[in-house]
């Protein structure tokens, strides 16, 4: 193969691994997170700013349960406390870690989506009122329509941190980026015919970070970005 | 089925309290390291952000996209697996306090860099008309005020630095997190265990954002008010 410098032997099947096993368990957990953080989190959210007591109450609670704790926290909880409540609540690595993180992610929406109902104009519901919408409609066409527009900036970052901490779900050996990367070390590390008795650490740490780097960059900027043109 | 499950918070912490308090301990004195210094590495290096103190200033801006582009789990697995391979090894204690501090330090670089550039440009020129050198006007005008608009944000930084604690679990530091894993894993008590575990952060952490309301009505500049 022509190449201007050879790559170590350990280099292509330890790239290719980390690639075809980690890298799509990392987006998967992400993706699914992020969709259920949405959904859940917009919803309670709007919920949130509906003045009876009980369920602003509730919400809240969960609100401040699921920010306050750490998210490493919340997926010990998901991954060790649920399936004392009853084996349907076991779930494997991958879903807890999921479920850890759409826990965290749909508070930090719920948050956010509380703060853009409310800063839609009082006159949008009154003129949504007068044309006949109930208060459903009024909210599903008319308020989060435009408060969606100025949610878009935290759903961006969050997007970079739902991402970044799906790194978490190595510690319950979940499947993601990490989780492969720290079992190749430790492949290579062992002694032949598995591994070739050396320390690859900083090239295959430096590789994840890497990776994280390319994703998160540019989504950062977009949020800044996002940040400046909606405000 | 359903089966009795016995739920005895109280007891549980009675049995396990020295483990438990040595874990809190350690918890916040790593939070409270980490704390003072991302104090310190955000007023340094905000500073010379906001001030464009050439070369620094683009170092700076490389430390904080770096570290807040990367996941901080890989960043505690760099300094405390992958550092070894060229022959610096660190303490658990010290990875444990210098991961988060580096951390936190990054995110409060743009905290206070954000705070210093909102100072009105008119305060700095005042003080140099007056007669103060650059660092005297920096230290007497650009930093009391600028340090107070970026306070709300940096204590979310503090906060986020005492949760982020809990990852040490990683390399068996034995924080608050690690002790309460290796109780559950030797006594079963999966419920109390977390449930207490759970308690704990909480309350820590919503007594710190207490704390940071009263601080900012107190600190809160004249105008604001």
């Amino acid at each position: 193969m022509p190449m201007l410098f050879a790559l170590p032997e350990w280099v292509e099947p330890t790239a290719r691994y980390m690639f075809e096993v980690g890298l799509p368990g990392t987006l998967r957990i992400a993706a699914f997170s992020l969709v259920a953080s949405a959904v859940v989190g917009v919803v309670l959210g709007t919920l949130l700013t509906i003045r009876f007591l009980p369920s602003r109450a509730l919400i809240r609670l969960y609100v401040e349960v699921w920010r306050g704790l750490p998210i490493i926290v919340t997926i010990f909880i998901v991954f060790f406390v649920f399936p004392v409540a009853g084996r349907q609540f076991e779930f494997d690595p991958f879903t807890s870690a999921t479920i850890g993180l759409s826990l965290w992610g749909s508070a930090q929406i719920a948050e956010a989506t509380r703060g853009a109902v409310q800063s839609i104009p009082r006159e949008q519901h009154e003129a949504a009122a007068a044309l006949g919408f109930g208060w459903f409609g009024r909210h599903v066409f008319v308020i989060l329509p435009q408060a969606l527009r100025r949610l878009l900036p935290p759903v961006v970052s969050l997007l970079v941190g739902i991402i970044q901490n799906t790194t978490l779900a190595s510690v319950i050996g979940a499947s993601e980026l990490l989780t492969t990367g720290k079992q190749q070390v430790e492949r290579i590390t062992s002694p032949p015919p598995a591994g070739i008795g050396e320390i690859h650490a900083i090239e295959i740490y430096g590789a994840v970070m890497v990776v994280f780097f390319l994703i998160s960059f540019p989504l950062t900027r977009l949020a800044i970005f996002l940040e400046r043109r909606l405000v | 089925m359903a089966v009795a499950v016995l739920f005895e918070p109280v007891e549980f912490v009675r049995e396990n309290f020295d483990v438990l308090l040595a874990g809190l301990e350690r918890t916040l004195l790593v939070s409270a390291i980490a704390m003072v210094g991302a104090f310190f590495i955000g007023a340094v290096l905000g500073a010379a952000r906001a001030h464009r103190v050439p070369v620094v200033s683009q170092l700076a801006a490389v430390y904080v996209e770096v570290i807040r582009n990367t996941p901080i789990l890989v960043q505690i697995f760099m300094l405390f697996f992958a550092l070894p391979q060229i022959g610096i090894t660190l303490t658990p204690f010290t990875v444990a306090w210098l991961s988060v501090m580096v951390w936190g330090g990054a995110f409060n670089t743009e905290n206070f860099r954000a705070g210093f550039e909102a100072v009105p440009h008119r305060y700095r020129e005042a003080a140099l008309a007056l007669g103060f050198g650059r660092v005297r006007a920096f230290l007497n005008v650009t930093l009391p005020i600028g340090g107070r608009i970026a306070l709300p944000s940096s204590i979310n930084t503090y906060i986020a630095v005492l949760k982020n604690t809990a990852l040490l679990y990683v390399i068996s530091y034995p924080e608050l997190t690690k002790t309460a894993y290796d109780i559950n894993a030797s006594t079963l008590q999966t419920l109390e265990t977390f449930f207490v575990l759970g308690v704990v952060y909480l309350a820590l952490v919503w007594a710190l954002s207490v704390l940071i309301r009263l601080l900012e009505s107190h600190l809160a500049l004249p105008e604001q008010a």
